[in-house]
């Protein structure tokens, strides 16, 4: 659609302003993470003497070794797991007629409406009785079944080509290695869009981890920043440089799948 | 749709004539039971999960709001009815969290839910040229709310940060906001659009793809402006976007302004921008009130079904208005 020019105009300016206001609070933090101390509250934009130093402050007074290695251990075998969990199940809906399939299946994207909030008392005291606060555990397993995942991956099986399926079954293969070495694979699109939205998810997961964490050997990133900023509320250039290193993942997977990721986004997932 | 074949006929085409009918009787049988229980088995985890770790504590919860108890394991959980129900909605911290959940939510509405109408319309209409905008646009998504967070905490500093500069060089005084009563709420709910914002524009990019540009063509023939074709056809096409929008918005808004409530303001001050979820938190793990933390869920989960039926009949409604 051509919009007349005066629309036009319009657009571009509230556009630009909205990415201004994006890319303002993003600047202003990159600047601080690299000003030495006495530069950080003297309210200049740019660094005059660029500096690592508030990064060396951040490695030193927290653990955040061990909140990286927690972040990214546990979002590595979520997005495994929940991926793999999501396949099985998409496959079943997609591809067997069984009863109480619809029931099923209107359960699990029920699910989807109900928000974390409405169920981590009794699962918080699952986890005090399971034994499994401060670990691993917790953070992954209470997780790892992905309503989004199984409604999105069964789409696309349903519309897979016939044909392909029924070739590899001809040759002898059943189900379980059609699923991973027919289906799977040419599954391209939707699954990065998953493996992007679980990663994102998982690595930027807040409120669970704070419940289920205590030492600071067992926090994420995210809980860790939280620690930092109520020990040490003042150290704004240690905090900064520590958002940046929390963001540099997630940043990255999209610099590499820029195209991908939106249009994945848009077009495979929430068209249904 | 031809895609289920029964599993026992896959068997028998896989396996040779000739040996299939040496077959002895109780064979087929057997593969008949695994054939049936095949699509349980691969339905099992996800089943199993959501079932402990979803629906039984929606049902546990209903229970816990009817105990008092303190996460003691060492002392049991004593029945109270209803008592719980009575005690959080008479707490002034309750009518907090509940007014401020009306403000988050309704403030909501113009800013996630409307504003991102025109800017999805208009990067759409330019094509391929927005895309830079969208990769702009996109960027809050990817960072979490702690980033967030902590990124304006510092920005809104009322002493070093950089907004007080800018202040200060137009001879302007940079209030404390979050000192504010009145303005911390505002914030917070600035803080949340920014994450969201970009992310809802994507979405109502994707239903705009699937409308037939031949027909904005046709009106246009027909003498139609922007504001007609918006009001005929892009707006009536739009509606079941704007419903899952509206929902998605909804739920989201409920939970994620927990991270800024927790980081920035903790609810205060005097609990001008605490809502529902954070008074939940609080009563929970806090204070350790098992029976208040679980009554305030049963209430925020009837107010959340209530608003999602609200939401289904207004747009519903509209949608056949315009047919």
């Amino acid at each position: 659609m051509q919009l007349s020019r005066p629309m036009l105009i319009v657009g571009h300016i509230l556009v630009l302003a909205i990415c201004l206001s994006i890319l303002f609070p993003m600047a202003i933090v990159l600047a601080t993470a690299f000003k030495p101390m006495n530069e950080i509250y003297a309210g200049g934009l740019l660094p005059q003497v660029p500096t690592l130093e508030n990064f060396g402050r951040l490695f030193e007074k927290t653990a955040f070794g061990w909140y990286i290695w927690n972040s990214s251990g546990t979002t590595l075998l979520r997005v495994i797991g929940q991926l793999i969990i999501g396949v099985l199940a998409a496959y079943a809906f997609a591809r067997f007629r069984f009863p109480y399939r619809d029931v099923l299946f209107a359960l699990v994207l029920g699910a989807m409406m109900i928000p974390q909030v409405l169920t981590m008392l009794p699962i918080y005291i699952m986890m005090a009785q399971l034994g499994w606060f401060d670990t691993w555990w917790a953070l992954i397993v209470p997780n790892l079944a992905t309503p989004i995942a199984v409604f999105l991956l069964r789409q696309h099986m349903m519309s897979f080509p016939n044909e392909l399926i029924d070739a590899a079954q001809m040759d002898g293969a059943g189900h379980w290695t059609t699923l991973w070495r027919v289906i799977v694979p040419n599954l391209g699109p939707a699954m990065s869009a998953l493996t992007i939205i679980i990663f994102i998810d998982s690595w930027n997961e807040y409120f669970w981890p704070l419940l289920v964490t205590e030492s600071a050997q067992s926090r994420t990133i995210q809980i860790g920043l939280r620690e930092f900023l109520q020990e040490d509320m003042n150290d704004y250039g240690a905090l900064m440089a520590g958002i940046i290193v929390a963001s540099l993942p997630a940043i990255a997977v999209f610099l590499f799948f820029q195209r991908r990721v939106m249009d994945t986004f848009v077009s495979s997932g929430l068209k249904g | 749709m031809s895609l289920h074949r029964p599993e026992t006929q896959l068997v028998t085409g896989a396996v040779p004539v000739g040996a299939a009918s040496g077959q002895p009787l109780a064979h087929p049988k057997r593969t008949d039971i695994a054939a049936r229980l095949a699509p349980w088995l691969y339905l099992a985890p996800t089943v199993l999960l959501l079932a402990v770790f979803t629906y039984w504590p929606l049902l546990q919860t209903a229970y816990l709001s009817m105990v008092d108890w303190n996460l003691n394991p060492g002392q049991p959980a004593e029945f109270v009815g209803l008592d719980n129900y009575g005690r959080v909605t008479g707490s002034t911290l309750f009518q907090a969290a509940f007014v401020n959940t009306l403000i988050y939510v309704g403030a909501s509405i113009p800013l996630k839910v409307l504003l991102p109408i025109p800017v999805a319309v208009f990067l759409w209409s330019v094509g391929q040229k927005g895309h830079f905008y969208r990769a702009i646009l996109f960027m809050p998504t990817l960072i979490s709310f702690v980033v967030a967070g902590i990124a304006f905490l510092w920005i809104l500093n009322p002493i070093f940060g950089y907004a007080k500069v800018i202040f200060a060089e137009l001879g302007l005084r940079f209030p404390n906001l979050l000192a504010d009563p009145d303005s911390a709420i505002w914030v917070i709910i600035g803080i949340s659009t920014w994450k969201v914002l970009g992310f809802n524009v994507l979405i109502y990019l994707a239903g705009l793809a699937s409308i037939n540009k031949e027909l904005i063509e046709a009106m246009r023939m027909d003498g139609a402006g922007d504001i007609t074709i918006f009001r005929r056809l892009i707006w009536p096409l739009l509606t079941p976007t704007l419903t899952f929008v509206t929902i998605s918005t909804v739920i989201f808004t409920m939970q994620q302004v927990f991270t800024p409530i927790d980081l920035m303001t903790e609810g205060g001050p005097s609990n001008s921008t605490t809502n529902l979820f954070y008074m939940i938190y609080q009563y929970s793990f806090v204070t350790f009130d098992v029976g208040g933390g679980a009554a305030g869920t049963m209430i925020l989960f009837t107010f959340l079904m209530i608003m999602a039926f609200v939401q289904f009949r207004v747009l519903d409604r509209r949608a056949h208005y315009q047919q």
